[in-house]
């Protein structure tokens, strides 16, 4: 049975045009729409809900982006819109969230936290067998974010939910199922770690973090390895594409080694290049090579200093074939 | 400098003495004024909820007619009531005319649209938030409503002292279906017309006197209840 199913939506937002051809959910499917700011998952979720009109409404439990509490005391807002049942529901979610002994409180007075909570607990207590999350655990501390997602998790077994984040972990965490959304279309869907391994072409892959994607074309295999020439220069990767194909890898997977170094290590992929930019990212640092194609890598400081990198050395850098994923495209 | 004085004493005068005419008028007013905003809010705050948070056709035109009506004449308002309570007219067979159910008909006139304005401004001053997570609810429509009225709480109140504040101080209305008829249909501002006319200025400093106390203690309680966090 399906639970949900959309077809030729379309929609005209402020500054975005959503356009979503087919989007279904199996009965009991937990789907993650993942993608940057502005890629129209908010913008889905409400059509869904039926907060924006529009048609495409499914009766549903709706967590909307800035859960809002009113006026009066934390327990009224936990409790809003529930039958006695629900609201019974509701208390014992509180509880197993941390929030049930804050039902005198005013709900005003209340950490961003403890609110996210509240609205969790009522939200997940709602009768109906479809939920959609607007990110459910963004508002949470770190700490916080494993105890809640399992709650979470479990609350959402056996029914149907759509949950907005931009969080991979969340990801793994509450959905079984992703569809990254980039510009107002749904990209690519699939089962959440063959999305996050095998991101379908160079768009996903920057929306799901992967900083290397190069297309080329396949000219060899061994076992299971396949050799993609990029022109100019090849790349060993895991795969089974053949013919026009992108390599995959993050930025994180590659070493650097000063100077020009034919033999060091074990990995297959092994290009010379110049360093062209040098990028300060928070505590860490992203180069990128000019080998025959451009390779971002991302070092600590610390090797930074200790390769005397900056722009113009000559550096070898090195990826393992096993960190490579070869799509067809 | 004299006059001035003398109808100050006078004004004392009659307020000390505070006789029945006085009372009658009073007590009219308050009934009159008190049960005319009572309509007012009862109609008109469910309708500013809805214009202001509502998503229903004719919307629009409906936001127009009630801010027009909040700047509408008192006597104009009178003067369509008298035509359908006029012998002759509609309603004449009611036997309406120069009573005080007339009187607070016209006043709930002019008491919706600022009820309802007043509200329709609050509600639509929520967070946007606020209205996305009320029909996140699965509730119906009244529910809603009700929600988010108690949301905007400190402007209901608002509506209601707006409401009250602009019939137990207008003229027009109450004289053209009231009549003024002593001890009949009179009230503060149609007695404080009448007594101005004959030249009885201590009597008519002294209504308006309690005219403006009715003003202070309603408004006072009011912002009291604004202040106070709704349960």
């Amino acid at each position: 049975m399906t639970a949900i199913d959309v077809r030729d939506l379309r929609h005209d937002g402020r500054g975005l045009r959503l356009e979503i051809g087919a989007f279904s959910v199996p009965e009991g499917g937990r789907v993650v729409l993942f993608g940057p700011n502005g890629a129209g998952k908010t913008t889905l979720l409400r059509l869904l809900a039926g907060t924006l009109g529009g048609g495409f409404a499914v009766p549903a439990a709706y967590l909307p982006q800035r859960p809002y509490l009113f006026r009066g005391r934390a327990s009224r807002n936990l409790h809003l819109g529930l039958d006695p049942a629900g609201r019974l529901r509701a208390d014992a979610l509180a509880a197993r969230l941390g929030v049930g002994g804050l039902g005198d409180r005013p709900a005003r007075a209340l950490s961003g936290g403890e609110r996210q909570r509240i609205a969790l607990a009522r939200v997940l207590a709602r009768p109906e067998d479809i939920v959609l999350l607007d990110e459910p655990l963004t508002a949470l501390d770190a700490a916080d974010r494993a105890v809640v997602g399992r709650v979470v998790a479990e609350a959402l077994a056996d029914r149907t939910a759509v949950i907005v984040t931009h969080d991979r972990d969340d990801a793994v965490m509450l959905a079984d199922t992703m569809a990254v959304m980039v510009a107002g279309r749904i990209r690519q869907m699939g089962p959440v770690r063959d999305v996050l391994g095998l991101p379908v072409d160079d768009a996903v892959a920057a929306v799901l973090g992967v900083s290397n994607a190069h297309a080329g074309r396949t000219i060899g295999t061994d076992g299971a390895l396949v050799e993609v020439d990029l022109g100019g220069a090849t790349v060993w990767g895991v795969g089974d594409a053949t013919g026009d194909a992108v390599a995959l890898f993050g930025a994180e997977t590659v070493t650097v080694y000063a100077g020009r170094q034919g033999t060091a290590g074990s990995a297959r992929n092994r290009w010379v290049g110049t360093v062209g930019v040098v990028r300060e990212l928070g505590r860490l640092v992203e180069i990128v090579v000019d080998a025959a194609f451009p390779v971002v890598v991302v070092l600590t400081p610390g090797s930074v200093d200790a390769l005397g990198i900056q722009v113009g050395t000559v550096v070898t850098v090195a990826v393992k074939a096993t960190a490579v994923r070869v799509v067809s495209r | 400098m004299e006059f001035l004085w003398r109808v100050v004493t006078d004004a004392l005068e009659a307020l000390r003495a505070f006789g029945p005419a006085i009372r009658d008028v009073l007590g009219l007013t308050l009934e009159v004024s008190g049960i005319a905003t009572v309509i007012g809010v009862v109609i008109g705050v469910p309708l500013g909820v809805a214009l202001g948070a509502g998503r229903f056709r004719g919307r629009g035109a409906l936001t127009v007619a009630v801010n027009t009506g909040m700047g509408m004449p008192p006597v104009l308002a009178g003067l369509v009531l008298l035509l359908f309570l006029w012998n002759e007219g509609p309603l004449g067979a009611w036997g309406l005319l120069f009573t005080p159910a007339a009187m607070i008909a016209a006043q709930a006139l002019l008491a919706i649209p600022i009820a309802a304005g007043v509200t329709a401004g609050a509600v639509r001053g929520l967070a946007p938030d606020a209205v996305e997570q009320v029909r996140a609810l699965g509730m119906g429509a009244f529910g809603r409503g009700v929600v988010l009225g108690r949301e905007a709480w400190p402007g209901v109140v608002a509506a209601a002292a707006a409401a009250f504040g602009r019939v137990v101080s207008e003229v027009g209305a109450v004289l053209v279906v009231g009549g003024n008829i002593a001890g009949e249909t009179r009230v503060l501002t149609t007695a404080i017309v009448q007594e101005s006319r004959q030249a009885n200025f201590g009597t008519a400093l002294a209504l308006g006197v309690i005219l403006m106390v009715i003003a202070v203690v309603v408004n006072g309680v009011l912002t009291w209840l604004q202040f106070r966090e709704a349960r």
